[in-house]
């Protein structure tokens, strides 16, 4: 008997609905993530990653709107509940370390209070043990002197202090579900290291599940068990890390693999030509289509479907 | 003569107690030199909250140093009042490393791009809109996102609205302060490759502040690295990479991660991050590293030339380079 997965989300769609058209931020997206795994999303900035986050906790900014699909923790459809449970899960169940701290940190709470409010709320302690608590995660996330930098406003911090402190909030409630959004991107590769480490021995030690979103492939290889790359609002090939880093399927997905700098390397780097296409336009054929170096006949004409290719791997692309 | 010259900057932030009384000083930038010619590009990197964006904001003039000194093509900044240092406004500019607080809420991108364009009188009223759209293209961006809010946008999408808007006043220098954190491998291609085009054609200095190894090699002439407050190695890009000098270069080199699933996971520092409140005593890093001796907990590395453009602050120079391990 297979154990479902975790979470399930199946043909999730979130629209946002501005003056100026609809942008289909997120257009049918599907993935799994088993207890203990972790899936990595990846693709274009502007490609939807962080509004497929948002959507599954329910937290997509106006005039964005979840139009479509099923989000499944375990046995509960996330886009049914009533919002009274779906605050429950949030910070219980599924915690987010968001892309931007500056936007999440409260300006005028010094940070301890903002950790120790965590504690507090959901594993019920005092606000003195919450304090105690608060300075362990601070070390935990390698944060020096901790007990004083509980008394630092946000401000005080450095960008890569702050998005530990978010790591350091996300992790307080010992949640089932991290989804952990550009998580390092302000950390040098040090601390970086010592984070992932710390999140290897949470998956490892509790089971915990992770959705993370990042760009940089090297945290992405040696971290995640299985990836999604997306493209324009839509998930364009899915599979195991071995799999797709070996044998990338989707042009974009073999663009992207040759991108990645190496040290020593100095001449010009490749791109991927051109650029997203508008959201906001009806398009009819594969989305790519423009900056495809290889588009083939039904290109044009109709989107493609993704597709199992090989147990474990699917691509949407005509030429499979 | 550089462009930039910057003569011993110190920065420090009293700290409170829970009394709101001060209670000791955190030393945010300590001693810190270095210049940057014309058409150069400085690599800044070094572990999180070693004081990287405070040494650019004191070099911009945005914090007050406790000491040191800043030229800018042989005027000293330092001591300028607000007034005196608007011509140099223009000619400096700064992509701050956190966008969206940088980018006010209530303008569109439009708005925001053609305000500089229109302060400095850099373009006649009819062509304005026209070089919103080109600034827009440059950095992948287009004239649909011209209305939107920057609420509006992903977090990399912001992050090149910022580069747009520096690059928009034809600077000298600009401090880039993790300019390309938040994008995708292709974008932060074009924007790398953006950026040394402007530097080519314009003669564009660059102080470039980033935690990802590969990018600062690729973009740098020369490249500083910092640890609690500190310089601790400086040297041309290709040198540095090769022949690391200073035991926590070497462990930056080795903490790189491979885009490999295959690859074994990069390890993680060992010993306790010390803190800018009280540093250790002797060399910052000895706590942590595998080179020290009891020197190293006794006496403070001077930043030394061991080759004509290699500088270094550690007791064992020439034994470091024993755990590099080759990728
Ligand atoms: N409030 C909004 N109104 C209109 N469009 C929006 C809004 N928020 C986001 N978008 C658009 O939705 C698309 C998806 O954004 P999202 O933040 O999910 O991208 P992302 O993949 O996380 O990118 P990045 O890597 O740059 O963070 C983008 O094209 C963005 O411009
Ligand atoms: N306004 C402030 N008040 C008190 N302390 C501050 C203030 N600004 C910065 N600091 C402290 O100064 C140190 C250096 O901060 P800085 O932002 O320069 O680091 P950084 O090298 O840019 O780090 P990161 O890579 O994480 O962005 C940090 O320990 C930070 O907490
Ligand atoms: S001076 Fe000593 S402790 Fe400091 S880096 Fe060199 S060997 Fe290590
Ligand atoms: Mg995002
Ligand atoms: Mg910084």
């Amino acid at each position: 008997m297979t154990t479902p997965p975790r979470l399930d989300v199946q043909n999730l769609q979130s629209f946002f609905f501005t003056r100026s058209g609809l942008i289909k931020a997120v257009n049918d997206v599907s993935f799994s993530i088993n207890q203990g795994e972790t899936l990595a999303l990846v693709g274009e900035s502007g490609c939807g990653k962080s509004m497929t986050a948002l959507s599954l906790l329910r937290l997509l900014p106006a005039p964005g709107k979840i139009v479509g699909g099923e989000v499944f923790l375990d046995d509960r459809d996330l886009l049914r509940l009533p919002d009274i449970e779906m605050r429950r899960i949030r910070g219980n169940d599924i915690a987010m370390i968001f892309q931007e701290p500056m936007t999440s940190l409260n300006p005028v709470l010094k940070i301890g209070e903002q950790i120790a409010e965590v504690l507090r709320l959901h594993k019920g302690l005092s606000q003195k043990a919450a304090l105690k608590q608060a300075a362990g995660l601070l070390t935990q996330v390698g944060i020096s002197d901790p007990v004083r930098r509980l008394r630092d406003y946000p401000h005080q911090l450095s960008g890569g202090q702050r998005q530990r402190i978010m790591i350091a909030i996300a992790l307080a409630c010992d949640p089932k579900l991290l989804i952990a959004d550009e998580p390092t991107t302000a950390l040098d590769v040090t601390i970086q290291a010592q984070i992932m480490d710390l999140l290897l021995e949470l998956k490892q030690q509790r089971q915990m599940t992770m959705l993370l979103i990042s760009h940089d492939l090297g945290i992405v290889a040696g971290n995640a068990d299985k990836i999604a790359v997306m493209y324009a609002g839509q998930i364009v090939e899915y599979g195991s890390i071995e799999k797709v880093f070996h044998n990338p399927l989707h042009p974009y997905t073999q663009g992207l693999l040759q991108c990645i700098p190496r040290l020593g390397q100095r001449h010009n780097l490749p791109t991927i030509p051109g650029q997203l296409p508008d959201l906001r336009k009806q398009l009819t054929g594969c989305l790519f289509l423009d900056r495809c170096s290889g588009p083939c006949a039904p290109c044009s004409k109709q989107m493609p479907q993704i597709k199992e290719i090989e147990p474990g791997h699917s691509v949407r692309c005509w030429r499979y | 003569m550089p462009l930039l010259e910057v003569k011993n900057l110190r920065k420090s932030f009293r700290m409170k107690n829970s009394l709101g009384r001060t209670s000791g000083q955190l030393i945010a930038v300590n001693d810190v030199s270095l210049n940057v010619k014309q058409g150069e590009t400085l690599g800044l990197v070094g572990e999180s909250g070693c004081g990287k964006s405070t040494t650019g904001k004191l070099i911009l003039q945005l914090l007050h140093p406790d000491a040191g000194q800043v030229f800018f093509a042989g005027e000293e900044l330092t001591g300028l009042s607000p007034k005196q240092m608007r011509p140099y406004r223009r000619r400096m500019q700064m992509i701050f490393q956190d966008p969206f607080s940088s980018l006010n809420p209530r303008m569109t991108i439009g708005e925001i791009l053609r305000e500089p364009l229109q302060i400095h009188r850099l373009a006649p009223a009819r062509q304005l809109r026209e070089r919103v759209v080109d600034l827009l293209e440059r950095v992948g961006l287009s004239a649909e996102h011209e209305l939107r809010y920057p609420h509006e946008f992903s977090g990399g999408q912001r992050q090149r609205v910022g580069i747009a808007r520096a690059l928009a006043v034809e600077p000298q220098l600009i401090i880039a302060d993790e300019p390309v954190s938040a994008l995708d491998l292709s974008v932060q291609a074009q924007i790398l490759n953006l950026l040394q085009k402007f530097q080519r054609e314009q003669g564009l200095s660059y102080i470039f502040i980033a935690h990802d190894l590969a990018v600062i090699e690729h973009v740098s002439d020369r490249i500083a690295v910092m640890y609690l407050g500190k310089i601790v190695e400086l040297t041309n890009a290709q040198e540095l990479y090769k022949n690391p000098r200073h035991p926590y270069t070497e462990a930056l080199l080795n903490a790189v991660p491979t885009p490999d699933p295959g690859h074994p996971r990069p390890a993680a520092l060992k010993g306790e991050i010390p803190s800018p409140i009280d540093p250790p005593t002797g060399c910052y890093f000895h706590p942590r590293c595998p080179y020290a001796e009891t020197i190293c907990r006794q006496q403070e590395p001077l930043l030394e030339n061991i080759s004509e453009d290699h500088c270094v602050a550690c007791h064992f120079v020439s034994r470091v380079g024993r755990y590099l391990f080759k990728k």
